[in-house]
Formats: C-alpha cells, structure tokens, sequence
C-alpha cells in the first residue's frame, strides 16, 4: 500500500491562493484602485463644478498650472517648515514621554489614559480647543503668559504669519506625541531586562545604557515614527481648517489645504486632483523611503 | 414566545392600517442651515410642522464660515438636501452648477412676491433673470460705535468720514481709552470679510470695483478700493488703531470683544446692533450706536441670505417639490397674511428683512428703536446697494481677495500690489 501522496500540482495551489484573496483584492481595487484611477483621469480633464455642461480633455495642462502658481511653491514652503518641526518634536517627546510611562510607579497606568487623551479627541474639536488658547483676546495661553509676567499684552499669536504657523505647529505636536509615545513604549517593553542587568553588571550607568542598549534597539521604531510622522504632518489639514482656515494671508495654507482649496472654494475640480495626483506622488517617495527602512530593519535583526 | 410574536405582528399590522388610514408616511426634509440662534430656527420647525402634519424636517447646521464648503461637499456627493440657506454670494455658483433651482420654474405662486421684497435684495436672489430663494433676512452693513468710549476721548459725534475715525481713534489711543480703538473680522477664509471691505467702498463716490464688461478696475491707483486698502494698511502698521488680531477674527469673537469694550468702533453686519445692546449679553449692552457708514456717500453693501430649494428635492418628485414650497412659502412669505417667521426674526433678534411691508409695522419699528434707530436705519438701507459683478466665481475669488489683502496689512505687500494681484485673479478667473 503506497501511503506517500502525490504532491497537488503547482498550478492548483496557485488557483486556489488568487481564489482567497481575489474578495481581498477585489475590495481593495473598489476603494483605492478605482478612486486613485478616477483621479488621475478627472486631473486630465477641465472639471469646474459650476460649468458642469463640459468637462474637456486638457491633458497636463492642470499640472502646469498649479506647478505654475504662485501658491503651489509657498504652500510646499510652509509644508516642508511644517514637516520640519513637527517630526523632530514629536519623536523627541514620545521618546521621553514613553520612558516617563514606562518606569514601574503607581501612577504608570493612570499616565498611560492621560497621556492617551488628546490622541482620542477628534481632531476638529483639537483644534477648536487651541483655537481658543492661542485666543488674541482671551486665549488661556495670553492668560498664563501675561499671569507669569512674561509678556506686557496679549499677543495675537494666531495673526502673525510665523507666530501662527508655530501654534498650529504646537496644536500638531500635542495631538501626535500619545501615538509616538505608545510606540515607544511598546518597543521599551520589548527590551529584554537581561541586557540592562548585564550591563549593570559590567558597570554601566544609566546614560550608558540609554546609549549602548536603548537607542540602537529603538531605531527601527524611530525610523518608521520619523517616516509616519513626515507623512502625517504633509497631509496635515483640519486642524490648521478650524485654527487659521491657512491664514493670515495664506501663511498656514500648506499643500493639503491648496487641495482643498482648489476643489471646495474654488470648485476646481481638475486643478484640485492634479493637486493630490501631485501630492500622492511626493508621499510615494516618502514611502518607498520608508520600505528601504524596513529592509535597514531586517539587516538590523539579521 | 408564540404569544410574543403575535402582539408583534399585530402592531405591525395596525401601524401599516394607521397609516394607509391617514395617507402614507410624511414627506421628510432636509433643512440645512449655518448655526445662528438655532433655538429659534428649531422652533419655528416645530411650528410649521403643527401646521402641516404631512411634513417633518430634518435641520442640519454647519458653522458660517465653512457653511458653502460644507454644502459644496453635500452637493457634490449627493447627500440627502431639500431645503437651504444660501446667500447672494454663492448663488452663482450654486446655481450655475445646477445645485439649486429657479423658484419661478415650479412655483409660478412666487412671482407676486416680488414687489414686497427690496430692489438688492431681489437681485441678490437673482440668477439668469429668475428668482432662485424667498429671504431669510436681509441687512446692511453698518458702522458701529461705543457712545461712551467716544465721550471718553471728547467727541460727542460720530464720525463721518474716514479721517474722523483715524483722528477719533488717535484720540481714544492717546487718552489710554483703549489700545487699539478699531477691530475687523478679518480671517482669511470669513464670507464678512469682502462685504466689510466692499462697504467701506461703497462709502466712496467713485465706489465702483468693475466696469460694465465686468473688468477689474479695483486695482487702479487712487481707486476707492485702494483708498479703502492703504487705509486699512496704515491703521494696521503706520498709525496703530487696528486692533492687529482682526486678522484672526471671525463676526462672534469680535462682537464679544466689542461688547466687553475692547473695541470702539467696528463695520458689521447690522444685526448685532441688536445683540450688542441686549440687556445683560454684554458688559458694554446699552452703549452702542449705529451711524451711518463714514465716507463721502454714506454708502454700504446690502445683502440677502434666503431659502433655496435644492435639484434634489426638485427631483424627488411632486409630493416633495410641494412640501418643500409650503416649507419656503411659510419661512420666507406669508402665513395667514403676515411674513410671521421674518417678522419674529426682526423682533427677537434684531435681523433685516426685504419684506418692505414691514417697515411699516409698528410692532417692528418700536423694537428697532428699542436696540437701535429705525429712522437711521432706513436711511442707511436707502443707501445701501448690492454687491456688483456676481458672478459664478464671485465666491472663489472673494477668497483670494482676502488672502491678498491680508498681505498688505501684514505688510508683506503694499495696498496697490495687493490689489493688482487680486485683480489678476480676477482676470484669471473671468478668462
């Protein structure tokens, strides 16, 4: 009596894996492939909504314009500023935070829900909230500040171009830092006590041993926390909605908000997808950044 | 269980007799509104809903500044809208991009309403030569002035041009009155922000911002919009009576710093005349007064916010396209004879009409002159025009207008540039 099987031919396992995950992809295809696609054609068109008779075939001719204007090169501008510090912040700052919340107190699990609670509120109501601190008139911040003596009169943080940018800045940092936090935290957990007790042994201080053991072992979760957070903060956009709606005078308009703007005020709608055609593609790059990390995160293991 | 089952099929059942009984399930509308006394709005819902049993509404409010966004998007993605505010700046747009539709074309009734409604408003309601809304309310852009903090500085007049409100406001700012006599609502994005402005140019002779062929002719040197312009840029950076956080200011924090008297003088919409002298709604209550618009005419923007009926609704079918006229017909015309929900608006809270017939009711003209002057205030309506050039992206381009300016207070750009690049847009736009 033969009891070896015969192995399933190659080309039915196959039949059988596409089979699976055809539902998968399938749905995947419905709410990604088919809106990227519809997109790309609608940027290819002349599509205002309030000339919704005609809607012609003008090639690139949306791209050349708004690569052409004037808004487009500020608004990268104020992004990459944007970028620039809200990605060091907030990875700075979850990275101290998490090792607050991850030394063994009492107060461990109460810190872990505060700490959780502007990561919970809807970023809208974020955003009312700082709206309302960074007040000109009666903002809690003046309130403190003038309190502690610190300034003479209220300062309209939220009417200067760079004062403003900064609050929506700091309004974006408080908003991230719980997400970097928990990350870190779950990677500080994942460090085996023994490589801290060993290096105790070999007489290592504490400062040692957050330079030899902890740094290097939490790259790879700073790596896909700087890669996130860049990408986070260039699609940043209610919250500088509801704080400035991008002003005074355009200085917190970033990229996203001239997507908007092209579409929804402007009713724009060829231009405003050429506009996320455009920014999808810079995130790719960002993306293709962040795979090469994981494969450094590989290397790193091996 | 059993037992169960049948008392459930048995109420199913006596709900569907009820209802065939009383004629089918009622007709429900979508209302959306911006947020403003939505006390009242809900109100007087349950009011019309009491009168007519075959209809119930669904109001839905969006905050004023994001209101045309917000329904831009609703439009867009088909979400469910019957009836809803608009305004004479979006009309173009709305209407031309098939959102809302000709009244006249379902509602031949509208016609005789015409000639109740004023002359800017009934163009602000106007698109293609028909009319597109009934008025929810409409007003004029007015100059407001704290009596006492004048006093204070020694003038016992208002000012009437706009050197005596740099001259006033010097004084006010020298006699530690206040620091910056002057507030603006002034934030990028805010719809008040080109009325504002449109207002004070509209206070000039030579107020007109286009020609005849709708060209720019704004960006002109010594235009009234560029006297207005360079005015607004030395009280913001040379001569310092404008309050610099006007440029983050939306209409409700700059009424509230105004009635808590950080603020002399503002333009605003004349409704809060009314707010702002409600006994005991603010510190200041009582001390405000209107004047007419300080300038060489005296001149203002008069504007219509109204009801509009959406295609949607008009596509749903007879049954909706009637309840929703019952619904227009009862909050923007006559009920019983009387315009009761414009009426209730004007005595509550203050808020214009275009409803002519009311100037004449005593009821209303007493409790204007409770808050305010209802002989100043009709003749600031006579005054008053609409806004010229609307047009489909009247709306859009206002924005980038905004933005521009916003510049030259921050003094990022002179006036005139500011102005020349707006009028470029205009051009790029029109084109």
């Amino acid at each position: 009596m033969n009891l070896i099987v015969p192995p399933r031919p190659k080309y039915r396992e196959a039949r059988y894996a596409y089979a699976t995950v055809l539902p998968v992809v399938l749905l995947v295809a419905l709410f990604t492939l088919y809106p990227i696609g519809f997109a790309v054609v609608t940027s290819l068109r002349e599509v205002v909504l309030y000339k919704p008779e005609s809607t012609p075939f003008v090639g690139l001719k949306n791209y050349v314009d708004v690569i052409r204007s004037e808004f487009f090169t500020s608004a990268w501008g104020h992004t990459l500023t944007f970028a620039a510090g809200a990605v060091p912040f907030a990875t700075v700052l979850g990275f101290g935070i998490a090792h607050l919340l991850n030394a063994r107190t009492r107060m461990a699990s109460f810190l872990n829900v505060t700490i959780l609670l502007p990561w919970a509120i809807p970023t809208v109501i974020s955003g009312i909230i700082w709206a309302w601190i960074f007040n000109s008139s009666y903002g809690a911040f003046n309130g403190a500040l003038y309190s502690l003596g610190v300034i003479e009169r209220y300062v309209p943080w939220l009417s200067r171009p760079t004062t403003a940018l900064l609050s929506v800045l700091f309004a974006h940092v408080w908003k991230e830092v719980p997400l970097t936090s928990i990350l870190y935290l779950a990677a500080l957990q994942a460090i085996p006590d023994e490589l801290f007790d060993a290096a105790r042994a070999d007489g290592a201080g504490a400062l040692a041993a957050l330079r030899h053991i902890t740094i290097p072992l939490l790259i790879p979760t700073t790596l896909i926390i700087v890669v996130y957070e860049t990408m986070v903060a260039i699609v940043t956009f209610d919250l500088l909605y509801v704080m400035t709606g991008g002003g005074p005078g355009g200085a917190t308009s970033l990229i996203s908000y001239f997507v908007y703007n092209s579409m929804f005020t402007s009713y724009n709608f060829g231009q405003g997808a050429a506009l996320a055609v455009l920014l999808a593609a810079s995130l790719v790059v960002f993306i293709v950044i962040y795979l090469r990390l994981l494969r450094s995160e590989e290397l790193y293991r091996e | 269980m059993s037992a169960r089952r049948s008392i459930v099929s048995l109420l199913v059942a006596l709900s569907l007799t009820t209802a065939v009984a009383f004629g089918a399930t009622p007709v429900q509308l979508t209302f959306t509104v911006w947020s403003y006394s939505n006390d009242v709005i809900l109100d007087n819902i349950k009011k019309f809903e009491a009168k007519n049993p075959g209809i119930k509404v669904a109001m839905q409010d969006f905050s004023w500044e994001k209101y045309t966004d917000v329904m831009t998007a609703r439009f867009v993605g088909k979400t469910s809208t019957d009836v809803a505010y608009s305004s004479d700046h979006w009309l173009q747009q709305w209407a031309a991009a098939n959102w809302i539709v000709p009244l006249e074309d379902f509602f031949p009734q509208v016609k005789p309403y015409k000639p109740d409604f004023a002359p800017y408003a009934i163009e602000g309601m106007t698109y293609k030569g028909k009319l597109y809304g009934l008025p929810y309310y409409a007003d004029t852009i007015i100059f407001i002035y704290n009596e006492d903090m004048l006093k204070k500085a020694g003038f016992s007049r208002p000012p009437a041009t706009w050197d005596d409100v740099t001259k006033m406001a010097l004084a006010m700012k020298e006699k530690k009155v206040v620091e910056y006599p002057i507030m603006f609502q002034f934030q990028d994005i805010t719809p008040w922000y080109i009325e504002v402005f449109l207002s004070m140019v509209y206070s000039y002779k030579d107020f007109r911002m286009f020609d005849n062929d709708l060209n720019a002719i704004f960006d002109k040197d010594g235009s009234a919009a560029h006297k207005v312009a360079q005015w607004l840029a030395d009280g913001m950076r040379k001569h310092k009576i404008i309050n610099p956080a006007s440029l983050e200011t939306t209409e409700i924090p700059l009424v509230k710093a105004m009635g808590a008297g950080q603020v002399a003088f503002a333009v605003l919409p004349k409704y809060n005349l009314a707010d702002l002298n409600t006994p005991g709604a603010h510190a200041q209550a009582g001390k405000f007064k209107m004047a007419l618009m300080p300038g060489e005419t005296h001149g203002t923007v008069g504007f219509v916010r109204f009801y509009a009926m959406t295609k949607m609704a008009a596509d749903r079918g007879k049954d909706a396209r009637d309840a929703a006229w019952k619904f227009l017909e009862y909050f923007g015309g006559r009920t019983d004879g009387q315009f009761a929900v414009v009426k209730r608006w004007a005595l509550e809270k203050g808020l214009g009409f275009a409803q002519l017939p009311l100037y004449k009711d005593q009821q209303i003209r007493a409790a204007i002159n409770k808050w305010g002057n209802v002989t100043l205030e009709e003749q600031q309506s006579k005054l008053a025009r609409a806004k010229e050039a609307l047009t489909p992206f009247w709306g859009p381009w206002s924005l980038e207008f905004q933005k521009e300016m916003n510049k030259a207070l921050l003094g990022q750009k002179t006036a005139l540039d500011a102005l020349k690049a707006s009028a470029a847009k205009w051009k790029e736009m029109k084109k």
